[in-house]
């Protein structure tokens, strides 16, 4: 300990103390002279008091003169500092760079205290101890390692910075950070100085990549040299222990129900003990306020993760009132660290789509009836649509409109309503064409437009070596497809042991997809793009008329997923989370003409219009964002002079999860890094009070001498 | 209020000590009228004729019913009436606590001459003794108007000097009363010798009637002082330095305890014991010592 003053220049007021002593010594009183006639009794009196009136005198004179020191002392506001904060600038004078690590881990709460609040004062103690001919700069590492300035005197401006810096939500590096602090030493401004790196940080290992080369200093002449480092722990050798939710995937699961949605959660544990029965929550909002909907538990072993699965139906539509997409999330109690107790989601819902089924042949003969096989596909439990059946020739009354999908099998006209169906389509509804015996291919080309590609004849499978044909075969499956993406390995076969005795000759234009072809190369399946409707054609028959592909083990999952993805509910996007501070691009892809990014708000309400976001590639570009919290973001859509929210654009943004580890980095080997002993110092021990004041005890004890002279005086 | 004439600040600028003792004693005398006081009861001895200033109240009417004449009544005691004052004229008794007020001396010397004026007013004998280490001056008891001249004269000659020494002027009284008489003792009683009240027990065990006026300053009964002081005796070389206040409530307690002392042996000594602050004013130390002696008035 060492004895230090905030204001040494009062220190002379010491000579205060002095005054009793020269009062006594030089200036008292001269006694008057006074006859008396009872001197006896003065006598008496003074013989019996001598002792009394002795010790009286010098405690009016000691406490006179500790009264005066103790104020004088107080004034030049001594303390008592511990030697390890002096330490803070062992060998001066040096230029400084002092490194302030605000990454989302110094978020971590130590005994009520944040750990970026440790790091700021024990920073402010580290400026404060250096001399006046000693220069400094501030790095505040909250991200990518920023250019630090050059050191300088101005303390002010430093301390001020260092009060405003705040903990971010993201990963930084602050090994990379300290070159940044190594590069502002350099330069030939401070070569005869000394070089000194203090960094304050929670030493949390994610955040230190000891495969990197330490920083350096590059001195005068080019020469590199090693910095003096000074690392202080702001948790002062005390565990982290954290728990975090690190991972949430939610996906559709049909087989569960239409609206099912399968929630799996990471949890990690980063500590010492193993968590038992950890809750957690599950609420079908990014509100933190909303009802929880299913509560679970799991065992989290000793810095180690678990899974947690919830199935459950999609809860409420987001408030934009769009059914298609919404949000969960995923919480723990909340720990120490906050900010990764919880996860949040964007998810497409299922939606509960229906489904029309046309049959333009209907036959008492099951294996006959096109809508008997399709029908049967659609109803089965994990289907994602309800069907609805409906011969071509009772079509008056139904409405495309109250529709996702509609399969028109073996239809041979749709009459009136054939207008009807080409708007809705182009308005979006989904539709697959099986074709058969009842088609008429003139009706078709007059009715259904462009609808669909032009149908040429009739094609018979070629009979081999006077034997009747097998069938053609399905080949040149389309597996990028999103209805036949699930269709591999051995599930191809179920498309591949299809055989086709005869089906319809098209010649795709421009606008049209081959998904798949027989083996003659003729397409098989085709997809056309009508507006903002798809169309898909079978150009065989759905029935045993002309295919066995109905019998076919692929048949009920392709129908399925051929009217999920006509009904919109097998939608490509796939909302993927950003982790804060990495930047995430972002447009409009369903090519509707009229829509423009307007703005993107960021979870707490704040607003970023369009204009400020960057946009690198151009004016047609995508608008890049960098999101600098954690939570569900949205986007705003310009359409038609109206700026709304478009919930199947919102996505969420989740922490690092490096800095929901909280595991410490062993200080022997970040000093070993660093350059050993002779070059660093890692403090990540418990500390004592840096400094004991004194002026306070000082004051007490002139308070105290004051009414004792009082006493006495009295 | 306009002070009394007989406030001690006002009698103190009255140069003459016949003036004062004379304002004194008309004082005391008015004060006397007033008194409730009727003193003791004694036996009736012989008729005196009246003369201007006897107490109206002795009128004998019968004895005016009878002779046309006006006669007092006169009590067994109050004939052949002798006193002794004696005054001491010491070193100390030149104290005074401010300038405005009188000297110890100067107020004993007031209290003595009122009495002899009282005394001889009332054709009584009243005599003087100043002491202080012996016997300075004495005037024996006479009871003529004229007397009364030569007591003031020798108690305005007075002046403090040396020790104090009581026992002296007990030894004079003594050998100068054969008879019973009045000792009236206006001192400080700062003597040399702490048994003071034992040689006046003498004069009591002689059947002289002894009073103890014990004339003290303010200052000395309060001991107003502050700082350090050199305290010097008024009566030898002695000198004392000290911090007033420090002693100052040790020297109350000395002076409370010698004072409760002294009432303690005079009492014992069947000795009467009256304080006399010198700040008082005079007859209100006198009237009611007299009323209770009514035999004293005429």
């Amino acid at each position: 300990m060492r004895l230090a003053f905030g204001n040494p220049a009062l220190l002379w007021g010491l000579a205060a103390a002095l005054v009793p002593l020269a009062i006594h010594l030089f200036f008292r009183r001269r006694p008057r002279e006074v006859p008396f006639p009872a001197l006896e009794l003065i006598l008496r009196a003074k013989r019996e008091n001598e002792r009394r009136v002795k010790l009286r005198r010098v405690l009016l004179f000691s406490a006179r003169t500790l009264l005066l020191a103790a104020a004088a002392l107080a004034l030049s506001r001594p303390r008592l500092e511990h030697a390890t904060a002096a330490t803070v600038a062992p060998r001066g004078p040096a230029a400084t760079a002092l490194v302030l690590d605000a990454s989302a881990s110094m978020r971590y709460r130590l005994g009520g205290q944040p750990l970026i609040d440790r790091a700021k004062a024990d920073l402010g103690d580290a400026l404060a101890a250096l001399g006046a001919d000693e220069p400094a700069t501030l790095v505040v590492c909250a991200g990518p390692p920023p250019d630090a300035p050059p050191p300088g005197y101005d303390r002010a401006a430093l301390r001020r910075a260092l009060a405003e810096a705040e903990a971010s939500y993201g990963h930084a590096d602050v090994g990379a950070c300290a070159g940044a602090a190594a590069r502002a030493l350099s330069g030939d401004a401070f070569a005869t100085m000394g070089k000194r790196i203090v960094v304050a940080t929670d030493l949390a290992a994610s955040a230190w990549r000891l495969d990197a080369p330490a920083p350096t200093v590059t001195g005068p002449g080019g020469t590199t040299l090693r910095p003096e480092v000074r690392v202080l722990d702001a948790a002062q050798g005390a565990p982290l222990p954290n728990l975090a939710v690190v991972d949430l995937t939610a996906e559709p699961d049909l087989a569960a129900g239409p609206r099912a949605v399968r929630v799996v959660a990471t949890v990690a544990s980063y500590g010492e003990a193993p968590a038992k029965e950890v809750p957690l929550a599950l609420r079908w909002s990014a509100d933190e306020r909303a009802p929880v909907a299913i509560q679970g538990f799991v065992d989290v072993p000793a810095n180690g993760t678990a899974k947690k699965t919830f199935t459950s139906a999609a809860g409420p539509a987001t408030p934009g009132g769009d059914a298609r997409a919404g949000a969960l999330a995923v919480s723990l109690p909340p720990d120490a660290l906050e900010l990764d107790d919880a996860r949040v989601a964007a998810i497409s819902i299922p939606r509960d789509a229906r489904a029309l089924v046309v049959n333009g042949a209907p036959s008492t003969r099951k294996l006959e009836d096109a809508a008997w096989f399709v029908e049967s596909a659609l109803a089965s439990p994990a289907s994602p649509v309800r069907p609805s059946l409906a011969d071509a020739d009772a079509l008056g009354e139904v409405r495309f409109a109250d529709y996702d999908a509609a399969f028109l099998l073996d239809v041979h006209t749709l009459g009136a309503k054939a207008a009807e169906l080409r708007s809705w389509v182009e308005q979006g509804g989904g539709l697959f064409v099986a074709l058969g015996p009842q088609v008429d291919t003139d009706l078709y080309a007059k009715e259904l437009g462009n609808l669909l590609p032009p149908l040429h004849v009739v094609k018979s499978a070629e009979a081999v070596e006077g034997r009747a044909s097998a069938g053609a075969r399905l080949v040149d499956l389309d597996l990028s497809h999103p209805a036949l993406a699930v269709f591999t390995g051995t599930a191809e076969e179920g498309f591949l042991g299809a055989r086709t005795q005869r089906w319809m000759l098209v010649k795709p234009g421009g606008a049209q997809r081959v998904l798949a072809r027989f083996d003659d190369g003729s397409p098989a399946l085709l997809e056309t793009r009508v507006g903002r409707g798809r169309v898909i054609l079978f150009t065989s028959s759905a029935s045993r008329a002309w295919s066995d592909w109905s019998i076919r083990t692929s048949f009920l999952p392709a129908m399925q997923r051929f009217a999920a993805y006509l009904a919109g509910t097998l939608d490509p996007r796939k909302p993927t989370p950003t982790v804060v501070g990495t930047p995430r691009e972002l447009r409009l892809d369903d090519g509707a003409a009229g829509r423009s990014l307007a703005a993107v708000v960021a979870p707490g309400g704040r607003e970023i219009p369009a204009r400020a976001l960057a946009r690198p590639a151009g004016s047609a570009g995508p608008f890049v964002l960098v999101p600098d919290r954690p939570g569900l973001w949205q986007v705003k859509v310009d359409e038609g002079g109206e700026a709304k929210l478009d919930p199947t654009l919102a996505f969420a943004v989740v922490p690092d999860p490096r800095e929901a580890d909280t595991r410490r980095v062993d200080p022997a080997e970040l000093t070993a890094w660093f350059g050993g002993e002779s070059h660093a110092q890692v403090a990540a021990e418990a500390r004592p009070e840096r400094e004991v004041p004194l002026w306070s005890i000082l004051l007490v004890l002139a308070v105290a001498a004051f009414f004792l002279e009082g006493l006495l005086v009295a | 209020m306009t002070p009394s004439l007989l406030d001690p600040e006002v009698l103190a600028k009255l140069a003459s000590l016949k003036l004062r003792a004379r304002a004194v004693a008309e004082g005391v005398l008015t004060g006397l009228h007033r008194s409730p006081h009727h003193g003791q009861s004694v036996e009736f001895a012989e008729h005196k004729e009246y003369a201007p200033g006897d107490d109206v109240r002795r009128l004998d009417w019968k004895a005016y019913a009878k002779f046309d004449k006006y006669y007092v009544k006169q009590f067994e005691q109050e004939t052949n009436l002798r006193a002794w004052l004696v005054v001491d004229s010491s070193g100390s008794m030149g104290f005074k606590g401010e300038e405005a007020r009188l000297t110890k001396l100067e107020v004993a010397s007031a209290l003595a001459a009122s009495l002899a004026y009282v005394l001889v007013r009332q054709q009584d004998a009243a005599g003087v003794v100043a002491v202080a280490d012996r016997v300075v001056r004495a005037v024996a008891p006479r009871a003529a108007a004229t007397h009364l001249d030569a007591i003031v004269e020798t108690l305005e000659k007075l002046a403090p000097a040396g020790r104090t020494r009581l026992a002296a002027a007990a030894a004079h009284v003594v050998e100068h009363a054969p008879r019973r008489s009045q000792v009236a003792v206006f001192s400080d009683l700062l003597d040399d010798d702490h048994a003071v009240l034992r040689e006046l027990a003498q004069l009591r065990r002689r059947r002289h009637e002894v009073t103890l006026f014990h004339v003290l300053d303010p200052a000395e009964l309060e001991f107003p002082y502050e700082d350090e002081t050199i305290f010097v005796s008024m009566e030898d070389d002695a000198r004392v330095e000290t911090n007033a206040r420090d002693v100052r409530k040790g020297y109350l307690a000395e002076l409370t305890r010698w004072r409760e002392g002294l009432e303690r042996e005079a009492a014992a000594a069947d000795v009467e014991y009256v304080l006399c602050r010198t700040d008082r004013p005079l007859d209100e130390l006198l009237v009611p010592w007299l009323a209770r002696r009514q035999r004293w008035s005429a």
